[in-house]
């Protein structure tokens, strides 16, 4: 078994033989070299800049990294959302290295296409075309999404055609274990199609170290629905680097729910454009965080078309010396009036050296819209913990409850309500040592609520 | 806490002067005033910023961002906003090399 071999540093020698070993159409090629020369004339981005005052980068070192060149038999991390869960087909890559795809011939007989992006780039040239850093990632907004435009090397398509509905979920993982991983997801959904999709990523051993530096781009058509899943636990010296993005057209809707657990640092951008009349999307995510992680989560939910309805909600409980940085704006074109925005952050801290940074935002230019927005930040209440020790529990076991249901109102907020079994579960799993390990298992529990049939819409 | 750590020379710094050092994968900053070498963590306690870009008054730094000040011979906090020390680090001069040796985070 060979390691992973890379190219010391992102110099241009090594992205020139990166170009040369690629066998991509001519568009793909001219679109990496562009994004290239970004790269080079951009900086890292500075601590004047709002997006990452409270962000800081000075220790990363991206002459550490390099293009993913060759892997043999590299280990993928253990797939936890897989466990339990039928799919319909699962898409995995470690160290930037595509490494085994399955697809149901079932589904691929409705002409949905998954599998590894690099790979059906060729076959679908104008599918990929279409929408591969076009409308939804702009390739050129930072440093980090030029590097990745130019050097992506693998990733995951799903496009499911008009009407196509797929019952069971999609998944990808993409591992990470000291080297750079780079992967692109791109989520096509036709019109009035219907699809699930778990993304997660990970690390094989909890204190891995490595540079996720990687993009999501999601198109969902009109009257489409999509269930998107993401579950971030890299290994805790990650450094974590992702632009996400979605456009929501007419009537589809979209619901997207993140577990972000893991890294050194994170630095997410997660933007929803509703660009069609009666669009909507809901976003949960959940953070918990222990040691020094960092994550930042930086959301925007833009309104560009009326009468369409978003909702986010980021619940982060934070232990020892953690931060988490969440900054959200509801932004609201002109012309989209009727918007329903809504958005919330709640953190609760664990440790007196915890801190979590909440800044809601709203960039308003109708004059007929409902936008409201919300946080709060908490220690646990100490009344609580008393009442509950008073009950038989011990403080640990108070804190942990309380824990659970700080969770747990994330999910409540949902549309899709769940059975009492998938609520009682995760509370009496979870966070048996209010640890990540067991948030992992909590978020695996609520990540797959949504799709069992097991729910139902209120 | 750690050993003992070369991180400069005295001739790498004036006097007055500072200096931002990455030491064991943190960050300090390193000040040389009338003839003396101090060393703290480059942390403001207030939110999280860097105190090296800071002006520098005396024996007092000055964060930047909302104006903290920091005594840099011990860490303590000298003014609002801040109102918890900032970490500071140990330092011995031998020859003409710089020691610190890193406190606990």
């Amino acid at each position: 078994m060979s390691s992973t071999l890379e190219v010391s540093g992102f110099t241009q020698a090594s992205f020139d033989a990166f170009i040369e070993s690629r066998n991509e159409p001519g568009w793909l090629i001219d679109l990496r070299r562009q994004a290239w020369k970004s790269f080079l004339e951009k900086d890292l981005p500075a601590r004047t800049e709002e997006e990452w005052m409270r962000t800081d980068i000075r220790l990363f070192k991206l002459d550490r990294f390099g293009i993913p060149t060759a892997s043999d038999q590299a280990e993928c991390s253990r797939p936890l959302l897989l466990e339990g869960v039928e799919v319909a087909g699962s898409n995995k890559s470690a160290n930037g290295v595509s490494v085994d795809t399955s697809f149901a011939d079932s589904v691929a007989s409705q002409g949905v296409l998954f599998g590894d992006l690099s790979q059906l780039a060729n076959q679908h040239e104008a599918l990929i075309q279409k929408h591969l850093f076009t409308r939804a990632v702009n390739p050129h907004f930072d440093k980090f999404s030029a590097l990745h435009a130019a050097c992506w090397t693998t990733g995951t398509l799903l496009y499911v055609p008009d009407g196509v509905t797929v019952e069971l979920p999609f998944h990808s993982l993409a591992s990470l274990s000291g080297g750079t991983d780079l992967s692109h997801l791109l989520v096509i959904m036709g019109e009035n199609s219907e699809a699930t999709f778990l993304n997660e990523t990970g690390s094989l051993h909890e204190n891995d170290g490595g540079l996720h530096c990687g993009a999501s781009e999601i198109f969902v058509g009109k009257g489409a629905r999509l269930r998107f899943v993401t579950l971030q636990d890299w290994g805790r010296d990650v450094w974590h680097f992702a632009h996400q993005r979605a456009i929501v057209d007419r009537d589809a809707s979209l619901q997207w729910t993140v577990g972000a657990l893991g890294s050194r640092l994170s630095k997410a951008n997660q933007e929803v454009e509703l660009v069609g009349p009666g669009a909507e999307c809901q976003v949960n995510g959940v953070m918990f965080t222990e040691g020094k992680q960092h994550l930042s989560y930086h959301t925007q939910q833009h309104h560009a078309a009326p009468h369409c309805r978003s909702d986010f909600l980021y619940k982060a409980a934070l232990q020892d010396k953690s931060r988490t940085v969440w900054r959200g704006i509801i932004k609201v074109d002109p012309g989209a009036q009727k918007t329903d925005g809504y958005q919330r952050n709640d953190n609760l801290l664990l440790s007196g050296n915890a801190r979590a940074d909440a800044i809601p935002g709203l960039a308003i230019e109708a004059d007929d819209v409902r936008c409201t927005h919300g946080s709060t930040t908490a220690r646990v209440d100490d009344e609580l913990v008393f009442y509950a020790q008073t009950r038989g529990l011990t403080k640990r076991e108070a804190v942990r409850i309380a824990v659970t249901g700080f969770f747990s109102k994330c999910w409540t907020a949902l549309p899709l309500t769940v059975s009492e079994k998938h609520l009682v579960k995760p509370s009496v799993a979870g966070f048996a040592n209010v640890n990540n390990s067991h948030l992992v298992e909590f978020a695996m529990d609520t990540g797959c609520f949504s799709l069992r049939k097991e729910t139902i819409r209120e | 806490m750690s050993d003992f750590i070369r991180i400069a020379s005295i001739s790498d710094l004036p006097d007055p002067g500072k200096q931002l050092l990455e030491v064991d994968d943190r960050l300090v900053v390193l000040f040389h005033v009338q003839g003396q070498f101090y060393c703290i963590e480059d942390l403001c306690t207030h939110d999280g910023g860097t105190l090296a870009d800071g002006d520098l008054d005396g024996t007092a730094i000055a964060c930047p961002r909302h104006g903290a000040k920091f005594d840099i011979r011990n860490g303590k906090v000298i003014s609002m906003p801040a109102t918890e020390d900032t970490i500071y680090h140990q330092v011995k001069v031998e020859g003409n090399d710089v020691f610190v040796r890193l406190s606990d985070e």
